[in-house]
């Protein structure tokens, strides 16, 4: 919990304002040349909850807490830990990933609507700061366009995308061998698959959900 | 007490136990010797149910593990201990919460599981490591945690992986005493794997020699000794000649 959701905050932060940024800078200078510059909220708001908070903060997540979950599960393996829980009369699956799945499902979500809320704040900093839009028009524009759908579906994927982040990188872990090259393997593997699955099943459960 | 019979385990297409047999006596030890990637680990691992053979049976007080499904092979565990090569212990834990785990996870109050733990690292010669981190030990304390860790649920049976590898010849001596200490004092039985003789002929109440997934000669320390196996006499001399060829190594 702690590993997947507090310690990912600063990066989340960081990466989901910048975003929120770059995207009101790109769509500012392009809506321009056609005099509707006043949409660049509505289309902060839409990117940032559908696509770039669940994604951006998946990606995150799984180059942070993915890696972290295969590394320790793989040491446990190559070590005998894991059979030592299970000399000990305990079983690994209910005790390590079980766990570990939850707050993969749970905080995702949770990290993703703060994605969203930073992301469209940095959005407002830069129209309204740097390009002099209406603050006023700038969150009309927002509210406007944006259903609570829009929200709901981008943290389903989230949802989604943290329960296949958490069952990739324990998978991977959990069947490390090898000793200390094959937890280095395990690692990349989890994030590499990761990435892949978010980035794949992100269209689907786009074409899907919205 | 443990009854290995015809136990046979290949991993893809290579064969590690080709018809293991052995049988150990309640409140015995026995010692399983044998050279580097003989299987002696895959032997021990089945033992206590860790692997599925893929032919054969392990009788523990004439129930077959083997056959068991999950739950009541976990109920049985509860009769083991085992001391892992690298001991094992749980890095994320203290010294005290690793010995104690099973009784944490059985719902034991903390205060009385660490006042067990403490005992518990006294029987093996430890004191005031308890709130110490894994990664704070030596390799010899270490072991002692992970032998303290396999006796804190009582277990009738404790399995050694290499109990003196990786240790100096003194701290060998001192963990040989502890598990004779083991058998006398909580008369358990015991199975070693090692290719130690020295800890082998002193904690053995009898000896087997496991190679190329067989027994191929089995008796007490002295019977060892004075054994004409060729086998036996390869390994226990420590000799490169003889019947017993090193792998990967081109005769010349």
């Amino acid at each position: 919990m702690q590993e997947i959701g507090i310690n990912s905050v600063p990066v989340v932060l960081i990466t989901a304002v910048f975003t929120g940024m770059v995207l009101a800078l790109q769509t500012f200078t392009g809506f321009k040349r056609f005099g509707a510059e006043s949409l660049v909220g509505s289309v902060v708001a839409l990117s940032m909850t559908r696509e770039m908070g669940p994604v951006l903060t998946g990606l995150i997540v799984a180059g942070r807490a993915g890696a972290a979950m295969a590394a320790e599960l793989g040491t446990m393996r190559v070590t005998e830990q894991i059979d030592a829980l299970e000399t000990l009369a305990t079983k690994p699956v209910k005790y390590l990933i079980v766990p570990r799945f939850l707050s993969g499902l749970f905080m995702l979500p949770s990290l993703t609507i703060l994605a969203d809320i930073i992301g469209i704040l940095g959005g407002y900093a830069v129209a309204v700061g740097l390009f002099r839009l209406n603050s006023v028009l700038y969150w009309k524009r927002t509210w406007d366009v944006m259903e609570t759908g829009d929200i709901y579906h981008g943290l389903v994927k989230a949802a989604f995308f943290g329960a296949a982040i958490s069952l990739i990188s324990c998978y991977k872990g959990f069947y490390t061998s090898g000793g200390a090259e094959g937890v280095g393997k395990a690692t990349t593997g989890a994030v590499v698959i990761s990435f892949m699955t978010i980035l794949i099943s992100d269209y689907f459960l786009s074409a899907w959900l919205f | 007490m443990i009854d290995v019979i015809d136990l046979h385990k290949a991993f893809g297409t290579k064969k590690v136990l080709d018809g293991t047999n052995l049988h150990v006596e309640r409140g015995q030890t026995m010692v399983v010797i044998g050279g580097s990637g003989t299987g002696k680990s895959v032997l021990l691992k089945h033992i206590i149910g860790l692997l599925k053979p893929d032919s054969g049976s392990v009788l523990i007080e004439g129930m077959d593990i083997t056959r068991l499904n999950e739950k009541s092979l976990y109920e049985i565990r509860k009769k083991f201990g085992m001391l892992f090569q690298g001991a094992a212990l749980f890095d994320s834990m203290n010294v005290w919460q690793n010995v104690s785990f099973a009784l944490l996870r059985a719902g034991m109050k903390e205060e009385e599981a660490r006042y067990i733990a403490i005992e518990n690292l006294r029987r093996v010669g430890l004191t005031n490591v308890e709130d110490l981190m894994p990664s704070e030990l030596s390799g010899g304390m270490r072991k002692r945690v992970g032998l303290a860790r396999a006796i804190a649920h009582k277990p009738e049976v404790l399995l050694y992986d290499e109990p003196t590898t990786g240790i100096d010849p003194i701290l060998a001596d001192a963990i040989n005493d502890l598990i004779i200490k083991m058998k006398v004092e909580l008369h358990v039985t015991g199975v070693a794997i090692t290719h130690d003789m020295q800890s082998a002929y002193k904690i053995g109440d009898r000896i087997a020699m496991l190679y190329q997934g067989r027994i191929v000669g089995e008796g007490t320390p002295e019977e060892i000794k004075s054994s004409t196996n060729p086998y036996i006499r390869q390994f226990v001399t420590g000799s490169a000649q003889g019947p017993i060829k090193i792998e990967g190594v081109r005769e010349t």
